[in-house]
């Protein structure tokens, strides 16, 4: 690979100042890299680390890490965390592989990992409760919501990525919400675990208006502790922010944000079309790229540096556009090429906000986006309210290596797949489908099957797609039928299945390289909501009808016509009854005369 | 149909008017029958009274344990405990002789009842061996601790002659509980003398040292109003003013320090070396009363709330200042990440605030002071560091133990404060022994009120559910109490104090079950509503049923009556 690809350059960045600063006990560092992606969106990645001692750690003095999550760690026990906040959906056809490999997102709504240190199962997941009802105070999110039928403990969909002593009974568990809408609230406890806080820095960019706006946008928060050979060991935080911003749409005023078509004279037309004409125009794509600035996209200019970042040896801004793109700094930033040709790096004035301006261009060199490794899309198939299907396409776009990768799916209990209807359809390049047995891709598999509103089922697929082809896996599932109470008040919605985590396991670098699918949304059989109380009358009148009548049967005395009549002449009722009967043989001759 | 039914009907119209003359009466039941149906609705009535009644009752009743009320009530009153708190003090006279010592303590302690107006707390006096009266202390501090029968010392009085003295003189120990009263060898007590000036003066000395105690005490138990007549106002103000201002008791206090400052600097501190030094003392010598965790932050970039009022310059004081009243809204609680800590027991903050260099320096306009107490929340410091002479006069980048020693020594007292401490005597010791007895005595009055309070809840809602293990531990909380009024009683405070704790813990799980609050809001007319449809119709015949045999049977015996009369 001759083009020094983005996100391995994110990652090396990372690593190399990483290893630079690896014997400072506690430090903190900040960095926001930026690239413009087809389509006129901009990416927009903020990464931020602090690193504090154990032993400072474990006395609560805390300095970069944050107190009110450090207490929440360590009264869970829990030695390593991750949790994810993501809205949107990365385009990997235009944009290409995701940023920090898919390592730093999660799937739709919020996610959580963590690493427990408990005795057995039982007091890991109490731990694991306590935890989640923490921080869903902390982020303002319903992560207490996270019980036992979202809980799952995957086997080898994920690994531990700090240093963890060996004596440590260490138990994952994972926890999923797909439905959970995340938003400004969200962020503002964020911003607040930052040391700067978004008042200096690269995190004074941040606008709950801008951020939420994105197309596609994720939020992390890892917590793991490491321990550098020789050293001693440090806990560190690590938060990252990564967005892709529609440019056109982000540098809409605020005031006035109703997108308005192009004017007719800023056109630009395909005169080659024969229709071409006054009035009719075939718009022709921009040959320019896109021009922006920071204070446009993000509403906002960097409020100088935090000054907590060791800022000497640090450049905080990068940005990836060819070299021969002209790119205008406020003044006070110097900048610096890097000398892979796209990359370049601003050393920022801590004194003096910073902007960042690219003009619209004619470009001939265009950044190299990578390939990603795999492509994965998932869907529910099938109709009716009793049973479906689901369908899982992975396409290796590679001409000469095969993927290996573990598919790791948690289903709701209320969707009972069966494993035995597992089929797979592979299609080579030239188009032709062929059902082959679902165990030639299918290396491994660890099922734990669901129990009725105890815990969800868990499915872990190690697979290999071979090169060239795509792979289309299909099995059958059956709804279950909910309890009145258990149905939430939008039921006909439809109920969120959580994404699928895909962890690829021969990538290039030995980096983890995770992809994750959409949420699903699956309709389960809806009842009408006044059933109950509809049942409840009905049968109420149907017993009380039976009853009466039975009653009426066994009480009242039975007599003959005779009697009966010569009973109800003496009573009131008998006499008017008569009376009435008189007075209809009366009307009745008349009426048949009118007729 | 209606001509079909009219067809039907005529017939029978005709016929029943025809039959009229005739058949005049319909022939009587026979008794059979209406034993029969008298059989067929009490049998009805029966399963509905015999079966359907009781399943009913057992399966919508509420399972209510029975509760000690009246002992609770009668603890809640003070009928059953009055706390008293008979302090023991040693006396040590090792220059007397046995007699003269004897008389000594004779004269002084009843120098003392007299002074003394409050019965519940009251001094008495007890001679030691004239041998190494630390020793003593120390044997009867273990056997304090061990939980022994023998009452814990409340104080040391040696008694010592000195040459050159024209009146007697006291001294009392700062870091023991020890009082060192000095006198003229000339003023040895005489069995003969009735009031000697010696016995007077330790009286008084002790009567001065434990003043504060005994109002506190007296206030304590006497509610809101004043306990004691001869406390002047603006003590009794003081006392209560500081029993407002003290946090609840609690076995665990979290302590929380943290740097706040508007700007990037100062980013660290000493602040571990500084707990170890100025807190971790304390912190243990209150290790008996309460536990405590302690952690520390570094927040930067904290700016004032916008809706509290800015610090204002003064050019004659070429300060910063903040006015008194607005102190309440200095602590910006929607921004500062000051979360409760983690973990039963309530949360001490202590703010170390380091100004802007452009608002430095800061203080209280009123007072020229530099920290204040949030009453149950904690304390905040404003530090004005010497401003860095390099670049343009900033704050220094890192605070050193030396610059956090008068904040950490303001907080030390701060804490105290919020705890209760009594602001006399001088003696750490001392005043933690009062904190224990004042400590003890509100946890068996609060948890006693508890008691109460769930007594009358009970009585007033009967609908709600009593589970067995609010039973048990109230059962716990009474047994603790007496056990802590047999403590007081004997003098035998820290153990008091431990057995109050669990009274209170007790209480307060008695008085906040969760499952007692459940039932109170599910109404009985929703299910009414729901099953009337079914109750109805079943109902009415039933009941028209029964009074129709009433009603029968009530004449058939007023015929019997009228016949047999």
């Amino acid at each position: 690979m001759t083009t020094f690809s983005l996100f391995s350059f994110l990652l090396t960045l990372a690593v190399a100042l990483w290893g630079s600063n690896v014997l400072a006990l506690s430090d903190y560092h900040e960095q926001l890299f930026l690239q413009p992606l087809p389509q006129s969106s901009l990416l927009a990645s903020f990464n931020f680390r602090g690193n504090t001692s154990q032993q400072s750690f474990d006395n609560q003095h805390f300095r970069y890490f944050p107190r009110a999550l450090g207490q929440i760690l360590q009264h869970a026990h829990t030695k390593e965390l991750h949790l994810r906040f993501s809205t949107g959906r990365w385009d990997a056809e235009s944009w290409g592989s995701r940023p920090w490999n898919g390592s730093k997102e999660g799937g739709t709504g919020v996610e959580l990992w963590a690493w427990i240190n408990a005795a057995d199962d039982e007091e890991a997941f109490a731990r694991w409760i306590t935890l989640t009802q923490s921080l869903s105070g902390l982020f303002c999110a319903s992560l207490n919501f996270v019980d036992s039928t979202r809980t799952t403990r995957p086997v080898v969909s994920f690994e531990p990525t700090g240093d963890h002593s060996k004596t440590d009974g260490l138990h994952l568990l994972h926890g999923i919400l797909p439905g959970e809408v995340v938003c400004t609230e969200n962020l503002t406890p964020f911003l607040k675990l930052l040391p700067c806080k978004g008042k200096a820095g690269i995190s004074s960019l941040f606008d709950g208006h801008k951020l939420f706006d994105a197309a596609w946008q994720s939020m992390s928060v890892d917590m793991r502790p490491v321990c550098p050979p020789g050293g001693e060991c440090l806990v560190q935080i690590e938060q990252t922010v990564d967005m892709v911003l529609d440019i056109e749409r982000s540098k809409r005023p605020r005031a006035n944000p109703i997108p308005r078509p192009v004017p007719n004279e800023q056109l630009v037309c395909d005169t080659s079309k024969q229709y071409n004409s006054e009035d009719t125009c075939y718009p022709l794509e921009k040959m320019t790229e896109t021009g922006w600035s920071l204070t446009e996209v993000f509403g906002r200019s960097l409020q100088g540096v935090c000054p907590l970042a060791e800022t000497d040896s640090e450049q905080s801004v990068c940005l990836r556009v060819p070299h021969e793109r002209s790119v205008f700094t406020s003044e006070g930033a110097s900048e610096i090429k890097q000398d892979d040709g796209y990359t370049r790096c601003f050393k920022l004035d801590p004194e003096q906000p910073f902007d960042l301006a690219v003009h619209e261009q004619q470009m001939n060199t265009k950044v190299p986006l990578e390939e990603p490794i795999l492509h994965a899309e998932r869907t529910i198939v099938g109709h009716g309210q009793e049973r479906g299907g689901m369908r899982i396409i992975f396409g290796n776009p590679s001409e000469t290596t095969a993927v290996d990768f573990i598919y790791f799916e948690s289903l709701p209990w209320f969707l009972r797949p069966y494993i035995h209807t597992l089929q797979a359809t592979i299609t080579g390049r030239n188009g032709v489908r062929q059902e082959i047995p679902a165990s030639d891709l299918v290396t491994e598999t660890f099922f734990r099957p669901a129990i009725d509103r105890e815990r969800g089922s868990q499915l872990e697929l190690a697979l290999s797609v071979p090169a060239a082809s795509t792979v289309t896996l299909t099995y059958d599932f059956e709804k279950a039928i909910l309890r009145y109470t258990e149905y939430p008040p939008d039921a006909n919605r439809g109920f969120n299945v959580a994404p699928a985590v895909i962890r690829i396991l021969n990538s290039p670098d030995s980096s983890p390289v995770y992809i994750r699918s959409t949420s699903l949304l699956l309709p389960l059989p809806t009842p009408d909501f006044s059933m109950p109380y509809n049942v409840i009358i009905l049968t109420s009148t149907v017993i009380a009808l039976g009853f009466g009548t039975v009653f009426n049967l066994l009480v009242r005395r039975i007599v003959s016509v005779d009697e009966a009549a010569a009973l109800g002449a003496h009573t009131l009722k008998g006499r008017i009854l008569s009376k009435l009967v008189m007075l209809r043989d009366i009307l009745r001759p008349k009426a048949t005369k009118v007729e | 149909m209606t001509d079909e039914k009219g067809d039907s009907t005529s017939p029978l119209a005709t016929a029943s008017s025809d039959s009229k003359p005739t058949a005049q009466r319909i022939p009587p039941e026979t008794p059979e029958a209406i034993s029969t149906r008298f059989l067929v609705i009490a049998t009805f009535w029966a399963v509905i009274i015999f079966l359907g009644f009781p399943i009913w009752w057992k399966t919508t009743s509420i399972y209510r344990a029975h509760l000690p009320i009246q002992e609770m009530v009668d603890w809640a009153d003070g009928k059953t405990c009055r706390p008293v708190f008979p302090l023991e003090i040693q006396v040590a006279a090792p220059g007397m002789q046995s007699p003269e010592s004897q008389h000594l303590l004779r004269t002084t302690q009843h120098a003392l009842d007299d002074l003394n107006e409050f019965a519940a707390h009251h001094l008495r006096l007890k001679l030691t061996n004239e041998t190494s009266t630390a020793q003593q202390t120390e044997d009867s501090m273990e056997v304090a601790s061990n939980g022994e029968e023998a009452p814990d010392t409340a104080l040391t009085v040696r008694v010592i002659a000195q040459d050159g003295l024209v009146v007697p003189k006291a001294e009392l120990h700062a870091d023991t509980t020890q009082l060192d009263v000095f006198y003229p060898p000339s003023q040895v007590p005489v069995p003969s003398s009735s009031n000697p000036p010696l016995s007077v003066f330790i009286a008084e000395e002790l009567q001065r040292l434990y003043g504060e105690e005994k109002a506190t005490v007296a206030h304590i138990l006497s509610g809101e109003k004043s306990g004691l007549d001869s406390v002047n106002p603006q003590f009794a103000e003081s006392i209560s003013r500081r029993l407002r201002r003290s946090m609840k008791y609690a076995d665990t206090y979290h302590l929380s320090f943290s740097l706040f400052t508007p700007g990037p600097e100062p980013s660290s501190w000493d602040i571990e070396a500084a707990v170890q030094e100025y807190l971790s003392p304390l912190l243990h010598a209150f290790a008996p009363i309460s536990n405590f965790t302690v952690d520390t932050q570094v927040q930067l970039y904290a700016t004032f709330s916008p809706m509290a009022p800015p610090p204002v310059y003064d050019e004659v004081e070429a300060a910063w200042t903040l006015k008194k009243e607005d102190l309440s809204a200095f602590v910006n609680a929607a921004e500062w990440p000051l979360n409760p800590s983690i973990g039963n027991g309530p949360t001490l903050n202590f703010i170390l605030y380091v100004p802007a260099p452009s608002q430095a320096p800061m203080m209280v306009k009123e007072n020229r002071a530099s920290s204040w107490i949030v009453p149950q929340w904690g304390g905040v410091f404003l530090l004005n560091p010497p401003l860095s002479p390099a670049g343009k006069g900033s704050n220094p980048a890192h605070l050193s133990r030396d610059y956090l020693r008068p904040a950490f020594m303001t907080f030390s007292h701060q804490l105290l404060t919020l705890l209760g401490t009594p602001t006399t005597p001088a003696s750490l010791p001392l005043r933690l022994q009062t904190l224990i007895r004042i400590r003890a005595a509100s946890l068996l009055l609060s948890a006693s009120s508890t008691m109460g309070s769930l007594a009358r809840l009970t009585e007033s809602l009967p609908s709600i559910p009593i589970p067995a293990t609010v039973a048990s531990s109230v059962s716990i909380t009474l047994s603790h109490l007496s056990s802590t009024c047999s403590h007081l009683r004997s003098g035998r405070f820290s153990a008091a104090l431990a057995t109050a704790r669990v009274a209170e813990t007790e209480a307060e799980r008695s008085f906040f079950e969760k499952s007692m609050v459940g039932q109170v809001y599910f109404p009985d007319e929703h299910k009414v509503a729901v099953y009337l449809p079914l109750l109805g119709p079943i109902g009415v015949p039933l009941f028209v049923g029964l009074i129709k045999e009433l009603k029968r049977v009530v004449a058939g015996w007023k015929a019997r009556r009228r016949a047999a009369a």
